[in-house]
């Protein structure tokens, strides 16, 4: 049903702007058909995000496409974000969203997804958390932990950029050990926070920590997330997007440093639960990814 | 004709380095004995973005504060920001005052007829020249355009000369500076150009020294009366 | 008795019958009970098919917050549970009602503080969810006694306050609350104040209508924004790009957002003025001239006082504000015109009750505005000290 509120007023298509039109005639929804939407739409179909006013070359907005490409859903999913440069895309994706303050998005979207459970009982609606690591695993840890402890059906995506790079470029938490950045002149004194290790510690279903260097392996990663918080627990992707503005790189030089961490800091890391691994093998039997 | 204080907008694109000029100008001009005041739009820099800074300099102490709505001169550092509007104003000379100035770094002339006849109706001066082949010429950089646009600048008003221009450069290279991320990014990258520090200095003073030449020629022949008293 | 929807008897997801909220206000016929503040808040949100409630422990609200919790394993409240903390509980309350619940939630003192920054978010978001605001001393030094000094912070926010006498308001007012704050034209957070331990913990009679009505569901497609939950068309409020970008557009849509917010409050008062019976009630000698100006436990403390003054043949009047935002300036105007005297008894050091009362009466009134008694800390306000202070400021001799 939801798909129909994203349909034109017929009597209205002719004063439409292009990118609109192509929003109905031309977007991967689900419900309309497609069941495996995926990184190949990139290529000719309408995607959910019309532009982003980034930095030319910034791979946060690479991500963000790979990951509008790869919902499930998208019609039925609602994302959470945070205050940062991931809230500078967020005006234009066509999509449910919501942007809070700083560091409560995992409470935010802990009263939607339950409000929508209770509301909405017999639909699948996907609550998707994303947010920088400022807002992940400093200022919003407390949050984004407890919602794992409660065991919260949801998605938390962070995009790891290893700085608050919206503020100019001080250090995080998730801050390599020894990297110089504002607030840190000296280098910085402890190590970076394993969030992925945390998150399975504090009750994860699914957590993965990978860079965004191949575009189908955060489809997949994402897909999987999703599908897992939908039936079994909390769910937590840590994704390496860096700032290539802060870390002294030209537009085009980002996928290398993402490919070089690929072997470094961002070393695959997967925890899947037994409960999960059951059920993505239960979703891959019925087609569903 | 000339004011006791002038209000000066530089709208630019993330990168280009129209903060820096408008520190640097304002820090030139506080050598020479005016009073000056100098800040960057209030918001986050992205590069290639729309990035907008401002400079106030007078013979009276300043208290205006904040963005400039109201300028006397207004200097594009970028063609995009005319021709795909990446501007904080619509048109980008809105709020342009009687007799004022518009310096643009193009080389090709971006005004509609509209612009041209408005902006004659204040008579407001423009001056279109591409300021990036000065720097890429002269500096071996496009990076060294704001020192250009800074040259320009001050060839038009005529009244800072250029020691107290070489005096806000090496202020700014020289010591130590608290820059903002994508500033400080940048400026490693231009120290990465230049062996030493005394040649980047040479360069941009070699830019800009040119750029003002020709604009102080140019306000000749157009008859750009002065804008600004003498100290 | 009149039962207008038995031919439309729709009932919520507890067995109850859903009626207006007239009916449970002021038509259902009413039993007496004995209870506290915090026992009286189970039954008023029992009565109002509730859809969601987070909850955290702080003095003295921790019993009406573990008791909405009773409401939601007895099945009234869809969906409960326990926050984090102040500042996560008022961002899930967000969610929840940004996703289309009607919301209740409770704190006090320090924990009003430690949410802060969700108060002006909620007002902005144009939330119409409820906070049951048990006031109580805020640090340093700390203090669990009553003192409504966290008041002060909240009256910028955005939001409506009212003010809750005793435990019998706090019933009524907070079942009146979602209706007014949920009429589209208003569509902004309420805050339900009522003073810690002197209601909360203290136990009198109380009128209850029958526990097996209710009010009706809220309607988030009736609000001014759509709630997020994909069934709508996206709202535009928290992610619009001139929002977003530094530009002059995007300041004259802030400046602009935040004057309709206060606006929305002020749309609240023919509302308000409904369900309330009045923004302000007055008690005492209609044309007395010694006025006294008070909300919550203040107002009764100076019903006291008037008591005593009549024993003692001087005329006084009470005039106690329901409602805080909106300010009902007109009304405490209309009241205070007899005033040569105005005593404003407030808990809390600062008086900020006293600087509202002022500031809205400033060369309107000609009377004497004096700011006491004034306690704080949790001290309770004996009628000695009240009449104290008006036979040092009135020559009672002249006769009032």
């Amino acid at each position: 049903m939801s798909v129909d509120i994203y349909k034109i007023n017929p009597e209205f298509r002719d004063i439409m702007p292009q990118e609109i039109l192509d929003l109905e005639d031309n977007a991967t929804w689900q419900s309309e058909g497609y069941e495996k939407r995926g990184i190949n739409d990139l290529t000719d179909k309408k995607e959910i995000l019309e532009e982003h006013s980034l930095c030319a070359g910034c791979p946060e907005a690479a991500a963000l496409r790979y990951i509008l490409a790869a919902l499930p859903t998208p019609e039925e999913t609602i994302i959470v974000n945070s205050t940062g440069c991931t809230s500078l895309m967020f005006p234009h994706i066509a999509l449910h969203t919501v942007h809070s303050l700083f560091g409560n998005q995992n409470a935010v979207a802990s009263g939607i997804k339950r409000t929508l459970a209770w509301r909405f009982p017999d639909k699948t609606k996907d609550v998707v958390v994303l947010a920088g690591d400022g807002a992940t695993v400093d200022i919003g840890l407390d949050y984004t932990l407890q919602s794992f402890f409660r065991q919260e059906r949801i998605t938390t995506i962070c995009f790891d950029n290893e700085v608050y790079a919206n503020t100019g470029g001080q250090e995080s938490g998730s801050t390599a050990k020894g990297q110089v950045f504002k607030m840190a002149p000296k280098g910085k004194v402890f190590d970076k926070v394993p969030m992925w290790e945390l998150a399975v510690t504090s009750g994860v279903a699914y957590s993965v920590k990978l860079t965004a260097s191949a575009p189908k392996k955060v489809a997949k990663v994402l897909k999987e997330a999703i599908l897992v918080a939908r039936e079994i627990g909390p769910t937590y992707i840590h994704l390496y997007t860096p700032c290539i503005l802060e870390i002294g790189l030209a537009a085009n030089e980002g996928l290398w440093e993402m490919k070089e961490q690929d072997k470094d800091r961002f070393v695959d890391f997967k925890y899947v639960s037994p409960e999960a691994e059951a059920h993505l093998k239960q979703c891959k039997k019925e087609g569903l990814y | 004709m000339a004011k006791d204080s002038i209000k000066i907008r530089m709208p630019a694109l993330g990168g280009q380095g129209a903060v820096t000029a408008a520190h640097i100008a304002a820090t030139a001009a506080d050598t020479e004995g005016y009073y000056a005041v100098s800040n960057p739009f209030f918001g986050a820099e992205k590069r290639m973005a729309p990035s907008e800074s401002y400079t106030r300099l007078g013979t009276v102490p300043i208290y205006d504060r904040g963005e400039v709505i109201y300028p006397d001169i207004v200097m594009i550092y970028h063609p995009q920001v005319i021709t795909m509007g990446k501007s904080y104003t619509m048109p980008f000379y809105a709020g342009i005052k009687e007799n004022g100035l518009v310096i643009i770094n193009s080389d090709v002339d971006l005004l509609s007829d509209s612009d041209k006849k408005f902006l004659d109706s204040m008579n407001v001066k423009v001056l279109t020249r591409d300021f990036t082949k000065f720097a890429v010429d002269l500096a071996g950089t496009e990076l060294a355009t704001n020192m250009a646009m800074l040259g320009a600048l001050f060839g038009a008003l005529g009244v800072i000369g250029k020691p107290a221009i070489e005096e806000g450069i090496k202020d700014r290279f020289l010591k130590k500076y608290v820059a903002s991320g994508g500033t400080a990014s940048l400026d490693s990258v231009i120290e990465k150009k230049f062996k030493k520090k005394m040649d980047l200095i040479e360069k941009n003073l070699e830019t800009a020294s040119a750029a003002y030449d020709l604009t102080a020629e140019w306000a000749k022949e157009v008859g750009l009366e002065p804008m600004l008293e003498t100290i | 008795m009149t039962m207008k929807n038995t031919e439309m008897e729709e009932k919520n997801w507890s067995g109850q019958t859903m009626v207006s909220t007239d009916y449970i206000l002021f038509e259902a016929p009413r039993t007496k009970h004995f209870m506290t503040g915090s026992e009286v808040l189970k039954e008023a949100m029992k009565r109002c098919t509730v859809d969601a409630s987070v909850s955290y422990p702080i003095t003295p609200q921790s019993e009406a917050a573990h008791l909405i919790g009773e409401l939601w394993a007895e099945g009234y409240v869809g969906t409960y549970f326990r926050g984090e903390n102040e500042f996560g509980v008022m961002s899930e309350v967000a969610g929840c009602a940004m996703a289309g619940a009607r919301t209740v939630t409770t704190t006090s003192g320090p924990g009003t503080l430690r949410a802060m920054e969700n108060f002006p978010m909620w007002s902005g978001t144009r939330i119409p969810c409820q906070l049951i605001l048990m006031a109580r001393g805020i640090n340093s030094p700390l203090t669990i006694q009553p003192d409504n000094l966290e008041v002060s912070f909240l009256l910028e926010t955005g939001c409506m306050i009212w003010y809750a006498e005793n435990v019998q308001e706090l019933f009524d007012m907070s079942i009146a609350a979602f209706t007014v704050a949920e009429m589209p034209d208003v569509h902004v957070p309420i805050i339900t104040a009522v003073d810690g331990f002197f209601v909360s913990h203290t136990r009198e009679s109380v009128m209850l209508p029958d526990d097996n009505i209710a009010l009706k569901r809220y309607d988030p497609y009736a609000a001014p924004l759509p709630p997020i939950d994909s069934e709508m068309p996206p709202g535009r409020f928290l992610r619009d790009p001139f929002v977003m970008k530094s530009n002059y557009i995007s300041y004259a849509t802030h400046a602009s957002w935040q004057w309709e917010v206060r606006s929305a409050v002020e749309r609240s008062v023919p509302y308000a003025k409904h369900y309330l019976e009045g923004l302000v009630h007055i008690t005492g000698d209609e044309d007395a001239e010694i006025v006294f100006v008070a909300c919550g436990t203040a107002s009764h403390q100076a019903k006291e006082a008037n008591r005593e003054l009549t024993k003692m043949g001087i005329k006084s009047k009470v005039v106690k504000l329901r409602t805080i935002r909106p300010f009902p300036h007109k009304e405490l105007l209309e009241a205070t015109k007899s005033a040569k005297h105005i005593f404003v008894p407030e808990f809390n050091v600062v008086g900020w009750l006293d600087k509202e009362v002022t500031q809205s009466l400033y060369s309107k009134s000609e009377a004497k505005i004096v700011g006491r008694p004034r306690v704080a800390g949790g001290m309770s306000m004996p009628v000695e000290a009240i009449l104290r202070e008006v036979f040092e400021n009135v020559d009672v001799k002249k006769g009032a």
